[in-house]
């Protein structure tokens, strides 16, 4: 039972380290998908990029700056 | 021919860094108790590991529309690969201590000893949890990559030729690998994981990208310099 808790732990953790990091990036892949099923224009979905690539620029500050503080 | 080179390659790097975590549970297990329970622990794992790649691989394969599939698993592979290039970024800044085989191994023998006398019960499911959680990555990154490009063959080759060669090294060192710049190979699989996500997940939402496959490679320009600027950033005495 615990072997069966620690791999279903393990699955979940492949996706999800931080569950609002996790989320900001699902609502822009959603956003994304709203706009880009509606706007076919060449090239658009590099906006996806951008937006994730900006939370992921976001996130890793803010984790730094937290852990920072936590450790002062 | 280049999809194809990306499917193996991101299935061979992202295969050859989990197997070194793996490699190093079995060696330290195997040194400490024997090697006979570690091996068949090892052996159940692959074989079950086998087993999900078999299932799972077939049943993405044939039943899910294309669309579909690239959607779902391009955005799956897209919060995988940010998770790893996260912790690559934190890494490389110094936020977060950079994973030391050498260190995991001596731990792992430390909470083994003493404890010769009960079964090799011990021996063989410290082996098959190690090898078949370390291996549940593996097994994400080949059915994803594979299934999504349709090359889960190349992929499928990707990923057990880095086990050959990760455990082929382990045999004649008898260490762990500490030399393989693990950190530095998750980078990079984070980087191609989530460029390639992304391109699969805009495929599936109806997006078109200019020269089509080659659009990955300026997706990873934008991960890769998004990364240095978070290291940058995160470096800055301010922050220190």
């Amino acid at each position: 039972m615990r072997f069966l808790r620690a791999a279903a732990a393990e699955v979940v953790g492949l996706f999800v380290g931080d569950w609002a990091q996790t989320l900001v990036s699902v609502a822009i892949l959603a956003l994304g998908w709203l706009v880009l099923s509606r706007v076919h224009l060449e090239g658009l979905a590099f906006v996806v990029a951008v937006g994730l690539a900006a939370q992921l620029v976001y996130a890793t500050t803010l984790e730094a700056r937290q852990r920072a503080r936590g450790s002062h | 021919m280049g999809a194809q080179l990306l499917t193996f390659g991101a299935a061979f790097l992202g295969s050859a860094v989990e197997s070194v975590e793996a490699l190093t549970i079995v060696l330290a297990v195997g040194l400490t108790r024997g090697w006979r329970a570690p091996l068949l622990g090892t052996i159940s794992a692959l074989v079950l590991l086998g087993l999900l790649v078999g299932i799972f691989g077939q049943l993405i394969v044939t039943r899910v529309p294309e669309l579909t599939l690239k959607l779902i698993i391009g955005t799956l592979i897209v919060l995988f690969g940010l998770r790893w290039l996260h912790k690559a970024v934190l890494r490389s800044a110094g936020v977060v201590a950079m994973h030391d085989e050498n260190r995991a191994y001596a731990q792992t023998i430390e909470s083994l000893s003493g404890d010769h006398k009960k079964t090799d019960w011990i021996g063989f499911t410290l082996a098959l949890k190690g090898v078949f959680l370390e291996g549940l990555e593996v097994v994400f990154i080949v059915i994803a990559v594979g299934g999504t490009s349709g090359g889960i063959g190349v992929a499928v080759a990707g990923g057990l030729l880095a086990m050959v060669v990760v455990a082929g090294a382990g045999v004649i060192i008898r260490q762990p690998l500490a030399q393989v710049p693990e950190n530095t190979l998750k980078y990079a699989v984070g980087i191609i994981l989530t460029s390639l996500g992304t391109f699969w997940a805009a495929e599936g939402m109806g997006a078109t990208w200019p020269l089509d496959f080659v659009s990955v490679l300026g997706i990873a320009a934008i991960y890769f310099g998004a990364s240095r600027v978070a290291v940058t950033l995160i470096k800055r005495p301010v922050m220190a």
